[in-house]
């Protein structure tokens, strides 16, 4: 065994001496903003090649008309539902060229380096990736979004960074804007109480202290669940316990309200007697983690207090602020 | 193939599996053509760029993964020759469940680091099995494996717990860790995991010509001069320290630990003197050819941990029916 002893001995001392630290790139900064783990990030100039890992966020830089700046999408981009929008707002999405190093939390961080962007925006959840990213001296923007107006602050930072500060405050203003004329169109109306479920099931819902909440206040309504967490599993003796007016489901390729009407567990329930059951429809038109969050708040808000039946009212509304959000068409 | 060809062959096949990974990644700007120009000719364009992820990206993740291949299937090897039982694995004392109870953990609260938390607890649930299963200063083996099913399914408890009250964002990444990866390996984490690696595997080479004698059983072990329930807490000591220090930074990664071991028994023999540089070595070398496959999508990467199961779990039950893959 000397030989492969020697061997041994061998491959341990490659591991010691091949373990060294990566490059780090020195800066001299004039742009800065701190982001959600509340770190300051520091650009020379204006990000011009940037990575955005979160579809929320991606939709934000599209918004701001900063596509030409993106060089590397989350893979979620290419799926069906996704790519259906994207496909219209890029065309190298369209034509399948524009890079996608990763998703949620699964990356390349090879394909990261390899793309040599100016900015990573991420999941600040993602610390495994952001200290592995940072190591190369790319700076990484980390976001996490827990009320609206962590919403207002990433569209905000983004302008800063892509250098578009007029476009994002004109952005925010207007969903500011939006989302007041829902609420105060209801001020006078008793809130219902609304049980929002989420796509897990009857079960799956949010607290007091979650965007869901926000949005239903939005709304004008109220959240019929009053514990604190941001996503929570009850029972169903609790939502007995909660009696909503209302259930709201969020997009569910499972289920459709007529399911959750006919659910023989949920017969007592006052919103179940009603047939007071909606779905969200999709949910890149839905998604309020993005300055779309008015759109389901109309929406709520017409099942709540409104005409609930017209469709066609509710596609205007859509294709409506899709126009004012991104500057394009995306529906036919 | 004569069985010492055969051990050359293992000996010196992980050099050049490591080399060729070297030229296998996701990123299309680093061709095959760029990094030949830049080894030999140090004249690549963007020769910084395939110099970093040579380097930075490539190397450690290589090295890194093949001291986890080894390792687990080292440390699997000397478990199953202490507890004389061919289906023991690295985490049969709970190590896997407590290292993910441990990450999961640290993912919900967000205070401490994922890899020590995971270390710390993996430690912790052994700990725990041994201490259960100690009775009147005494351990069995049955007591002990015993004690590692209890371990495992406390922590497994714990997780679910753990899972139940996180936010999906952190779901999800307790699932990707316990799924197994080395997405984001660096030198750092390399760093991390080379002392105990290191420690570990040193007091299993030292031990393991005695390994033989403990096979033979207890009275055989006593009656030829050793200690055996000395040498089985210096050998329990020695893979847990190495396989919680490498889980920590890979996640579970499935059933590697148990089918390494079987398929060097099957070409070496039984003799833990040789067997356990060949587990290392093999062990390390196919690692590197899994986590070659998992890496080389584009735009996602499949979890190693995945890919183990899945070709390891086909390749076991041929060779369950196949060979004779018995202990004696």
């Amino acid at each position: 065994m000397k030989l492969s002893q020697l061997y041994l001995l061998t491959y341990i001392l490659v591991f010691v001496a091949c373990t060294n630290s990566p490059p780090v790139q020195s800066t001299n900064d004039k742009i800065v903003v701190t982001d959600f783990r509340g770190v300051e990030i520091k650009l020379e100039k204006p990000a011009e090649k940037v990575i955005c890992l979160i579809e929320s966020a991606l939709s934000g830089v599209y918004m701001l008309q900063q596509q030409n700046r993106i060089i590397g999408v989350p893979s979620a981009v290419y799926n069906d539902n996704l790519f259906q929008y994207y496909s219209r707002l890029d065309s190298r999405i369209l034509n399948k060229t524009l890079p996608a190093p990763g998703n949620w939390d699964f990356i390349s961080i090879e394909q990261i380096v390899g793309l040599k962007p100016d900015l990573v925006i991420i999941w600040s959840s993602q610390t495994d990736a952001i200290e592995n990213i940072e190591q190369f001296g790319i700076p990484v923007y980390a976001v996490m979004l827990h009320s609206f107006s962590d919403i207002y602050k990433e569209i905000e930072d983004f302008g800063i960074l892509l250098d578009c500060t007029e476009k994002a405050d004109s952005l925010v203003t207007f969903t500011k804007n939006e989302m007041e004329t829902i609420n105060a169109n209801n001020r006078n109306q008793t809130p219902k109480s609304i049980y929002f479920m989420w796509s897990q099931g009857i079960t799956e819902t949010s607290g007091k202290n979650s965007t869901v909440n926000e949005l239903l206040e939005a709304a004008g309504v109220t959240n019929a669940c009053n514990l604190p967490d941001e996503h929570v599993s009850v029972s169903i003796e609790k939502i007995y316990d909660w009696n909503p007016d209302m259930i709201v489901m969020w997009y569910n390729e499972k289920l459709n309200p007529v399911d959750v009407i006919n659910d023989p567990l949920l017969q007592g329930l006052q919103a179940v007697k009603e047939g007071k059951v909606y779905e969200l429809p999709e949910v890149f038109a839905c998604d309020f983690w993005t300055l779309k969050m008015q759109y389901p708040a109309q929406l709520i808000s017409k099942w709540a207090y409104g005409d609930n039946s017209d469709t066609e009212n509710q596609n205007q509304l859509l294709r409506k602020m899709y126009v004012q959000l991104y500057n394009k068409e995306l529906l036919d | 193939m004569a069985r010492k060809t055969l051990k050359y062959i293992v000996i010196l096949t992980p050099f050049p599996v490591m080399v060729f990974s070297l030229f296998l990644g996701a990123s299309d700007n680093i061709t095959f053509k760029k990094i030949i120009s830049f080894l030999f000719m140090q004249e690549a364009t963007d020769a910084e760029m395939v110099k970093t992820i040579l380097y930075h990206v490539r190397l450690p993740r290589i090295l890194l993964v093949f001291l986890t291949g080894g390792i687990l299937a080292a440390s699997g090897s000397a478990m199953q020759a202490i507890f004389r039982n061919p289906l023991v694995d690295p985490y049969i004392l709970g190590l896997s469940s407590g290292a993910a109870f441990g990450a999961a953990f640290a993912l919900f609260i967000a205070v401490i680091p994922i890899q020590l938390s995971a270390f710390i607890f993996g430690l912790s649930a052994v700990s725990l099995s041994y201490i259960m299963a100690r009775k009147n200063k005494q351990v069995s083996i049955v007591s002990l494996i015993l004690a590692g099913i209890i371990t495992n399914g406390i922590f497994t408890a714990l997780l679910t717990i753990v899972q139940i009250v996180s936010d999906p964002f952190k779901l999800q990444s307790i699932v990707h860790w316990i799924m197994g990866s080395f997405h984001t390996a660096n030198w750092f984490k390399l760093k991390l995991v080379i002392i105990p690696a290191v420690i570990g595997l040193f007091v299993m080479f030292l031990l393991r010509w005695k390994l033989n004698v403990l096979a033979l059983g207890d009275e055989e072990a006593l009656s030829a001069g050793i200690n055996p329930d000395r040498i089985k807490i210096w050998i329990l000591l020695a893979t847990t320290l190495a396989s919680s220090a490498v889980i920590a930074v890979s996640g579970i990664i499935g059933l590697y630990g148990l089918i390494v071991p079987h398929l060097v028994r099957m070409i070496f023999g039984v003799n833990n003197k040789s067997t356990l540089l060949m587990n290392l070595l093999l062990g390390g070398a196919f690692l590197v050819v899994i986590d070659d496959i998992s890496r080389s999508f584009k735009g996602f990467e499949i979890p190693v941990g995945v890919f183990t199961m899945l070709i390891c779990a086909p390749f076991f039950i041929w060779l369950l029916k196949k060979t004779n893959t018995g202990w004696q």
